[in-house]
């Protein structure tokens, strides 16, 4: 599982936390059933605290991505959500701006500066 | 998943990695099921040591497998490379990046394979399976050889990490 992080970001880091583990859970690079590291473990490797890690795993359980059990960690027990809608909506994106003249990055830009 | 390349210096990259070791857990089942056969051997003699001590000993066997070797947790990025065994993360290696010469994928041959930690004084391997493995070559002349779900994204992840840090050397 490949976890990237930018310490600069006005994101919060709990917040890219959810959404590499959200990634992995797409693309099933983490199926269910699959054990996350500790949160001691990843927040050394991220160099962030334990408890921006264990924040962003709770945020996870409540949204039903994870589930924790004791002495098991945390793991994935939702399946993967499915991406059609967002390659759709990126695509209509994508249309629209061809229509306005934009190009590729313009569109990054613009998407870098909504979130 | 596919790694792009981080330009970003504020940006890092990061993998963690579980594989679980099979084959110790195959020996965990066995040497459980041979404590059950003895107990049963025993017909209720647990007081005679010629019963009680092997069982003790198995028992103690399987309990450390359990908490050492039942699995391998590697993490690779801008802190290195840390490997960690079993429920507990113990034992526990790890290697800065700036002790790591060279990362590369090797394919390991299923006659070097060690299931479970080997260390000597020019080699560490940490390897449960074989085919594609990470081998570290280690700038004192170790070589560490791991076994990882996706070596090829933790050697990337020690690489673009390398390319980050200000007085990178080459990975």
């Amino acid at each position: 599982m490949r976890w990237t992080i930018d310490l600069t970001s006005r994101e919060r880091l709990q917040d890219q936390i959810v959404a590499c583990v959200r990634r992995g859970v797409a693309s099933g690079e983490l199926p269910v059933g699959e054990q996350l590291p500790p949160a001691a473990e990843l927040g050394t490797a991220l160099s962030v605290d334990r408890n921006t890690v264990l924040a962003a795993y709770r945020q996870l359980r409540d949204d039903g991505v994870l589930e924790f059990r004791r002495g098991r960690g945390a793991r994935v027990v939702s399946e993967a959500p499915a991406l059609s809608s967002v390659t759709e909506a990126a695509q209509k994106l994508i249309a629209t701006a061809r229509e306005h003249g934009l190009g590729t990055n313009d569109l990054i830009r613009i998407i870098k500066e909504l979130t | 998943m596919t790694s792009l390349p981080i330009t970003d210096p504020s940006r890092h990259a990061v993998y963690t990695g579980r594989t679980t070791s099979w084959p110790m857990v195959a020996t965990t089942c066995v040497a459980a099921l041979f404590v059950v056969l003895m107990g049963k051997e025993s017909n209720g003699a647990w007081g005679d040591l010629v019963f009680v001590v092997p069982l003790i000993l198995v028992a103690i066997g399987i309990l450390a497998n359990i908490l050492t070797a039942s699995s391998v947790r590697a993490t690779a990025g801008p802190n290195g490379f840390t490997i960690r065994w079993g429920l507990f993360g113990w034992p526990r290696c790890s290697y800065r990046l700036d002790e790591i010469d060279h990362a590369e994928v090797i394919d390991l041959p299923l006659w070097r394979v060690s299931y479970s930690l080997w260390w000597t004084p020019r080699r560490t391997n940490c390897t449960v399976r074989s085919g594609p493995t990470v081998r570290l070559s280690m700038r004192n002349g170790r070589i560490v050889t791991v076994t990882v779900p996706e070596p090829a994204a933790a050697v990337a992840a020690l690489r673009e990490a390398s390319a980050a840090a200000p007085d990178a050397d080459t990975v």
